[in-house]
């Protein structure tokens, strides 16, 4: 076990496996500003649905339940579809450059596949808007990479495609990149809550712990999926209702 | 194991005045202030003054409600597509200053869609003397203060007040209504930012319409011959406090704010009273 502590200078990522983490020192720090709320993506304009749900009539007392019920359908295919799309990412990173040349297209398979499975036109707006904020993150910290130029050609693809890239590129695992889903997911319904129906804030973390059991079946079920056909397709009718209702209505606190 | 490693990053800071954003025509300007100030009102007179010689584009932060693009749109000043909302999740700081990519979105697709657009007015969610806009969202930006809001409100300061490239001091109709010496309060304004713009604006003031309208029209023409530089109000107020020789002396902290690569501001303004 080598000295962590005694190595003043940055741990360059080909050397990761000297920290102790597998895929690098720098994943590990990417990890964790990818599950920072301060990331700046436009995250703090979401609730994850909580507001048209609360609006349509789910009780406070609910939310537990409704981020669970997120954990088991919407988010499933979500998260299966980046991490089918980091499978595309790293594969062409490792290939040869007929096969990165042909990530972009790769990349609107998984696209199409993950619009199929999200009924809701809502749903998949604003997941278009929140992979904008993502890519634009891709872009600048990797200007070069064949998953930034990937991304371009594909326009604008929803943020599982543009997660799916940033986790490859960021050296995140499948499983890594799922639990990220599945926490983000989590933690974006508890922290709108204190926005809409306010309480104390440390009960909402509790939520999220209560779903970490949840999110580690979502790993689980998830991290070894390669293919498209293997995405799950588990829908969540009174959410995609629920945006639906509230991509048209006229006083909202939260964009979706 | 080259599938498994992070991949180099680009620590590259954009720049305002180099790279493709250099070739932008369209002004961002932003539009901030405290509540009922009169920010939807101002954009609604900059509209009908010069939708007919400029291309404009406008982008509301209401904290709430899509009120303020339902105002401008029912104002009938400009086409409603040109004008879009953009929810903030009650965080109207945190969308004009910390995390602009849901406003830079929405302005992007503005400029888009309705290319060339000349500018693009960024109406901020009423907010408080604090709030003002990051350079990475606007080129330059309005501070609106009203007289209905108190005569005193100048003089207290803070960083839009300070160090906007203009500052508003809308309503100057109402001062008699409301107590206020209008002209003491624009003194206050203009003593408050150091020689830097200041308006005393009224709908029913024909002179001082044109004032704002010219100077929308020369920061467009600097914007546009490239040597402007957008500037960072700053997030804090300067403050004064007395020295022992009982000369009030006013200063600004630069402590904790990021580094930024623009020429305006001393890092301590010293006025000596």
């Amino acid at each position: 076990m080598p000295d962590r502590v005694a190595s003043s200078v940055p741990v360059p990522a080909a050397e990761g496996h000297e920290t102790g983490h597998p895929n690098g020192a720098g994943a590990e720090v990417m990890m964790m500003l990818l599950a920072d709320a301060r990331l700046p993506t436009g995250a703090h304009t979401q609730s994850a649905g909580l507001e048209p749900a609360l609006r349509g009539g789910l009780k406070p007392s609910d939310v537990p339940s409704y981020i669970k019920a997120r954990l088991r359908t919407v988010t499933v295919v979500e998260a299966g579809a980046a991490v089918v799309a980091r499978a595309r990412t790293v594969d062409a990173a490792a290939g040869t450059a007929e096969q990165a040349a042909g990530l972009a297209a790769a990349l609107r398979k998984v696209d199409a596949a993950w619009r199929a499975r999200t009924i809701s036109p809502a749903l998949r707006e604003t997941s278009v808007l929140l992979g904008r904020g993502y890519a634009r993150l891709v872009r600048r910290l990797w200007p070069d990479s064949p998953g930034a130029a990937a991304l371009a050609a594909n326009g604008r693809p929803g943020r599982a495609v543009v997660l799916g890239v940033a986790a490859a590129l960021a050296g995140l695992s499948a499983a890594q990149l799922v639990r990220l889903i599945g926490y983000d997911d989590a933690q974006t319904v508890a922290a709108a809550t204190l926005k809409l129906e306010p309480l104390d804030p440390v009960v909402t973390i509790g939520w999220v712990m209560a779903a970490a059991a949840d999110i580690e079946r979502m790993v689980g079920d998830l991290a070894q999926l390669t293919e498209i056909e293997q995405i799950p397709a588990n829908g969540a009718p009174l959410i995609e209702q629920w945006a639906e209702i509230h991509s048209v209505t006229n006083q909202r606190l939260f964009r979706a | 194991m080259p599938d498994h490693s992070t991949a180099a990053i680009s620590t590259a800071a954009p720049t305002r005045t180099a790279g493709p954003d250099s070739a932008r025509q369209t002004l961002r300007l932003g539009v901030a202030g405290p509540v009922g100030t009169g920010k939807s009102s101002l954009i609604a007179l900059i509209c009908r003054e010069l939708a007919g010689e400029l291309s404009l584009g406008v982008i509301t932060n209401d904290i709430y409600t899509d009120e303020d693009a339902r105002f401008l749109r029912s104002a009938g000043v400009l086409d409603p597509e040109r004008i879009r909302a953009v929810e903030t999740g009650a965080c109207p700081h945190t969308a004009i200053r910390d995390d602009v990519t849901a406003n830079l979105l929405a302005v992007e697709d503005l400029e888009v869609d309705f290319a060339p657009l000349d500018v693009v007015l960024v109406e901020s969610g009423g907010d408080n003397l604090t709030a003002t806009f990051s350079p990475a969202l606007v080129d330059a930006q309005i501070f609106v203060l009203d007289v209905a809001g108190g005569g005193d409100v100048a003089r207290k300061g803070g960083p839009g007040i300070g160090r906007a490239d203009l500052l508003v001091v809308n309503k100057t109709d109402l001062g008699p209504y409301v107590g206020v010496d209008v002209p003491q309060m624009v003194a206050d304004g203009r003593a408050a930012r150091d020689g830097r713009p200041v308006i005393g604006l009224s709908r029913l003031d024909r002179s001082s319409i044109d004032q704002l309208t010219g100077w929308l029209r020369g920061v467009l023409a600097v914007f546009r011959s490239g040597s402007h530089i957008a500037v960072d109000p700053g997030p804090m107020a300067p403050h004064s406090h007395s020295d022992e020789g009982g000369r009030a002396h006013v200063h600004r902290h630069e402590d904790g704010t990021a580094p930024h690569g623009h020429a305006h501001a001393e890092d301590h303004e010293h006025t000596h009273a």
